[in-house]
């Protein structure tokens, strides 16, 4: 279903920036895709060569203070989930990263986080074009109106004015 | 830039800092509040000399938002094309001038968790205006300049605590580049050369483009004499030896855009019909050169070049 909103985010193919002199690649997916070089591996399930952490939370609390040790050269690559290369990429820029340092790819589920724009509680891992919110309960039509700041895509009640009449559900984000 | 735009200002101070630097200061010839500016920012002066005229551009050094008196800082280069001796030898107080109001090309990153200043020579100008915009962020300055320099600029850099001043030519930013924290973001200023040579260290130690900020002060070095055909209406005009294109096109009266006139920003630009240019700005790519041309310091390689004006 094409909403005709241009927010939402498009991501190149991974490759090495050449132009970097440290590579870090992050993911959330079981391994990293080829042709990663000599770049240092960050993963959620143990990897070859990786280093591994027992949940994606685990991997960010890590995040800072490895970056606070970078300098000029350093290339950061987060591949995965959406929810998980966003949380990455507010904790790079949050370090000082900036264009051309740091590259998101995504892979894996389309699962999103949506937020409500009523009670501002985020709901992870929705497939679907509707949503009940984990905060206010409402129904929420998951927008392809994407939110950088947020981190999320954005749900709106989608029976405000005909409470309980929904539009067919469907899995629109597996 | 329209002939609406120009201000009209009177010279009300002229301040030697040595033997070849002296600062001018600004003020609006009706008495009025001048525009404000931001820092970073630069005016054109229009010089008129007994045989020709010039339009250069300065870095304000006067605090930003100050809107009484303009201040700038003007090398004397005895072997450039003439605005600089005009302002060292003939400029007198109380004489009334023309300016372009000011313009920013080299504003300070926002979101930089710290900035690293390079400049060489006269290039510390545009920073002088930036101290109070760092505000907290961390910052470093250093300025290589000649030994005969040093003392008119500690001076000017008195408000600067962490500046480092190189007084001779030995002055080798790389180790400066290699050790900076992420979100570093990297302005220079100075001669080409020294430009050149920073921005391609920083590169190669992989500063991404985002973060390296250049301001061009470039005095057009002029060239061989050629000939421009105005593809609009035929005419031909010459520019000089000691003349930029878009000096000879202004002398035409012809209203040419301009903001930096140093080849960096690209205001200028012209579509090139034919003949073989001589590009030397810093501003567009490749591609682009083979069909416009940056009049404020590019040339011509042969006779006559055409242009879409």
């Amino acid at each position: 279903m094409d909403q005709g909103i241009k927010s939402r985010p498009r991501y190149q193919p991974f490759r090495i920036d050449p132009a970097g002199t440290q590579h870090l690649i992050v993911t959330d997916q079981p391994g990293p895709p080829p042709g990663i070089g000599a770049a240092e591996l960050w993963t959620i399930a143990p990897h070859p060569g990786g280093q591994s952490f027992p949940t994606p939370a685990a991997l960010m609390a890590s995040l800072p203070g490895h970056l606070a040790r970078q300098g000029p050269g350093f290339r950061l690559y987060a591949i995965g989930t959406e929810p998980f290369i966003w949380d990455v990429a507010f904790i790079a820029t949050q370090a000082g990263l900036t264009e051309g340092e740091l590259f998101l790819h995504h892979a894996g589920s389309l699962a999103r986080r949506v937020h409500c724009i009523h009670c501002k509680t985020n709901t992870d891992r929705v497939t679907t074009n509707i949503v009940t919110c984990a905060g206010c309960g409402a129904n929420l039509l998951v927008r392809d109106h994407f939110s950088r700041r947020l981190r999320a895509f954005m749900g709106v009640q989608v029976d405000a004015e005909t409470p309980g009449i929904l539009p067919p559900i469907e899995t629109l984000y597996p | 830039m329209t002939q609406s735009a120009r201000l009209h200002v009177r010279v009300a101070g002229i301040e030697p800092l040595n033997a070849t630097l002296r600062r001018i200061t600004l003020q609006h010839a009706e008495g009025a509040l001048l525009p404000a500016s931001a820092p970073g920012a630069h005016i054109q002066l229009e010089l008129r000399g007994d045989t020709r005229s010039w339009r250069n551009a300065y870095s304000l050094v006067s605090p930003p938002g100050t809107r009484t008196a303009y201040s700038i800082i003007v090398r004397k280069v005895p072997q450039g094309r003439g605005g600089s001796l005009y302002l060292h030898e003939r400029l007198a107080i109380g004489q009334t001038l023309t300016i372009l109001p000011p313009v920013n090309l080299f504003p300070i990153a926002g979101l930089a968790r710290k900035h690293l200043m390079l400049a060489a020579g006269i290039g510390v100008t545009p920073f002088l205006s930036t101290r109070a915009a760092l505000a907290e962020t961390p910052f470093e300055l250093h300025l290589r300049c000649r030994a005969a320099d040093q003392a008119a600029f500690q001076t000017l850099l008195a408000p600067w605590p962490h500046a480092h001043i190189h007084a001779g030519p030995d002055f080798n930013p790389t180790d400066l580049l290699r050790h900076q924290p992420l979100g570093t973001h990297l302005y220079l200023c100075g001669p080409t050369g020294f430009m050149q040579a920073a921005e391609a260290a920083a590169r190669a130690l992989g500063w991404p483009a985002a973060r390296i900020h250049q301001e061009h002060f470039g005095a057009p070095t002029g060239g061989r004499a050629f000939d421009a055909v105005l593809a609009r209406t035929g005419r031909t005009i010459h520019v000089a030896q000691d003349q930029t294109l878009l000096e000879a096109l202004e002398a035409a009266d012809i209203d040419a855009p301009s903001l930096c006139r140093g080849g960096a920003c690209g205001e200028c630009r012209l579509p090139l019909l034919a003949g073989t240019p001589d590009h030397r700005d810093h501003f567009l790519s490749e591609s682009e050169h083979a069909t416009s041309i940056m009049p404020c310091v590019s040339r011509s390689h042969g006779e006559a070049i055409t242009i879409d004006i």
